[in-house]
């Protein structure tokens, strides 16, 4: 089972990390079989993902972070709050990854988090992140996690982030691991019969 | 196998003078880079078709006509006619009318456009991009087969009992190219017909070519113009050589830190490994371009881009002697060199008329014996 963790930090070390290796592990802990989790600092993919949006193509570090998430059996993603909203590189990460393959997240359960300096910003989660999840077509479980700086040192953040932890994993697949989406192959190219779109237009 | 030039037909400034070419300079600079190109030994000049800024080639067989008349082997091409917003009609006159006056020495790539406004400012939705190429086509590969056309569609107003004129030379159209970079449908297309299919991949990374290229080649096998080898495919590829690599790159650098395509983004080193382009020597572009049939297959048109990124008309031509005198005869002897006999060469005029008649003899026969596909017909050799 593999829980890929995609993490929009800028500092380090960052409470956005923290929140996300957070939930990442109380993830893990609850799937019988284990689960491989790789996270994914998007920080460090920075330039490769402004260089992917002007030359239309991943250098191979990002080909392989974006392959990870396409073929991991759940997400964790988390972003800390810029301006009202998620961090314009965490959103430009999903963007060439569905410019790349717009089926990418299809179907795949995501838990959404969120870090900020205060309360005031935690819809986030639901006035951004979501959208943009239910518009990728994820499975977005019904907690997300938001983490203002007074959280860290208060009572209810742990139950959060159980909550949404047990709400993931119960979308996971428990002990056989569920048939991995691979990205398409060649062989994998849906081909409408030319005759079918000739006669589409006829009618 | 044919090696040729094509050009986007950009007006881009020199950033190593600041200078910005007038339209005037650029038309007549890529009427240039075509002579050169037949002087130099290569086979095929093709020509982009666009109608916005900082482009000026938007009137591709007024450019072509002037330089047949001033070549006498140069195949004429385009990179690409754009099938979605031209009328079919007017493409069917326009290249039937080159062909003639070429002598036939004219194919033509069907392309989509990549510029959003386009569709609207000629009356079309770009949202029937694939569409607009599959019935505009359809309509086009009549007009050129079919003396008199009666026809109906949902983005054209009917025809009844129209013939395009001129007719094709010696009956026989000019051969087709369909040019995609992602659309699998337009590679359906391409082997539907039979035509040939350009992969333009000089900005895409070579798993991404080798995925559309097979694909092409399956279905054409699957339409039964025969094996997946025998695809007609054709390659693109953007160079820039000097004797010594070190001064080609230092040559080079600024042109493509500055390029509107290419400039501000991956480093170009990044962008030459993960790319076709091949800044270095004859040397380098002989290894990178032979490296392509490793996941094309044996192909059949190699065209460049030499006029790229504001350089100056002196420099490409000075390019383009290089790569007739350097790397061509190379790439022709190494391309040769292990490719199946079954393999053909790119289809022209020539090939195509005899294919004609050995079909008309082929069929005159069939009718007098057994049943027969007529699928050899398809068979293109020279």
């Amino acid at each position: 089972m593999k829980l890929v963790v995609v993490s929009a930090g800028l500092g380090v070390p960052s409470s956005t990390r923290l929140l996300a290796d957070r939930l990442a592990a109380a993830t893990a802990e609850r799937v019988p079989s284990g689960a491989e989790v790789r996270v994914i600092e998007v920080r460090d993919l920075a330039v490769a993902i402004a260089h992917n949006l002007t030359s239309g193509f991943p250098g191979p570090a990002l080909a392989d972070a974006l392959d990870a998430v396409t073929e991991a059996d759940g997400l964790v993603v988390v972003t800390p709050v810029f301006s009202a909203s998620y961090s314009g590189l965490f959103k430009s990460f999903f963007d060439v990854l569905g410019a790349r393959d717009r089926d990418a997240l299809a179907g795949k359960p995501v838990l959404i988090a969120a870090t900020g300096g205060s309360a005031r910003h935690s819809l986030v989660l639901d006035h951004a992140l979501r959208p943009l999840f239910a518009y990728l077509r994820a499975v977005v479980v019904p907690t997300g996690v938001y983490a203002a700086s007074e959280d860290w040192g208060a009572e209810g953040l742990p139950d959060r982030i159980e909550r949404a932890a047990a709400e993931l994993a119960a979308l996971l697949p428990a002990t056989l691991p569920a048939p991995r989406r691979e990205r398409e192959e060649p062989e994998a190219f849906e081909v409408v019969p030319f005759e079918e779109r000739l006669a589409a237009l006829r009618d | 196998m044919q090696f040729g030039i094509f050009s986007v037909g950009d007006v881009t400034p020199d950033p190593t003078t600041g200078r910005t070419p007038t339209e005037r300079e650029r038309i007549k600079a890529m009427v240039a880079i075509a002579l050169k190109a037949e002087e130099a030994g290569l086979d095929v000049f093709a020509t982009g078709e666009h109608h916005n800024p900082p482009f000026v080639p938007s009137s591709p067989t007024t450019m072509l006509g002037y330089i047949a008349a001033r070549t006498e082997r140069l195949v004429l091409s385009t990179s690409t006619t754009l099938i979605t917003t031209n009328d079919p009609v007017k493409i069917a006159e326009d290249f039937a009318m080159l062909q003639h006056l070429a002598d036939g020495r004219v194919d033509l790539m069907m392309g989509r456009g990549n510029t959003g406004p386009v569709y609207p400012w000629f009356g079309k939705d770009i949202r029937q991009g694939i569409n607009l190429a599959i019935e505009n086509y359809a309509l086009l590969h009549r007009l050129w087969r079919e003396d008199v056309v009666n026809w109906e569609g949902r983005f054209r107003t009917p025809l009844q009992g129209f013939t395009s004129t001129p007719r094709p030379m010696d009956g026989v159209p000019p051969f087709v190219w369909h040019g995609s970079i992602r659309s699998p449908e337009i590679a359906e297309q391409a082997a539907y017909y039979g035509d040939g299919f350009f992969h333009n991949n000089i900005f895409w990374p070579a798993d991404h070519t080798k995925r559309m290229v097979e694909l092409y080649r399956s279905r054409y096998a699957h339409y039964g113009h025969g094996t997946p080898e025998q695809a007609i495919v054709g390659l693109g590829g953007q160079v820039f050589m000097r004797k010594n690599s070190q001064d080609a790159v230092r040559e080079f650098r600024p042109y493509f830190d500055n390029a509107p395509v290419y400039g501000h983004g991956p480093s170009l080193e990044d962008f030459t490994e993960q790319t076709p382009l091949t800044v270095g020597s004859p040397q380098q572009v002989i290894e990178k371009t032979l490296s392509f049939r490793e996941y094309a297959g044996d192909y059949q048109r190699q065209l460049f881009l030499m006029d790229h990124a504001g350089l100056p008309l002196k420099t490409v031509l000075e390019q383009i002697d290089m790569l007739g005198e350097e790397v061509v005869p190379v790439l022709r002897e190494e391309f040769a060199k292990g490719r199946p006999a079954g393999v053909p060469d790119a289809p022209t005029h020539a090939s195509l008329l005899a294919a004609k008649a050995a079909g008309a003899a082929g069929a005159a026969e069939a009718a007098q014996g057994a049943e027969e596909s007529g699928s050899e017909s398809q068979e293109v050799s020279v």
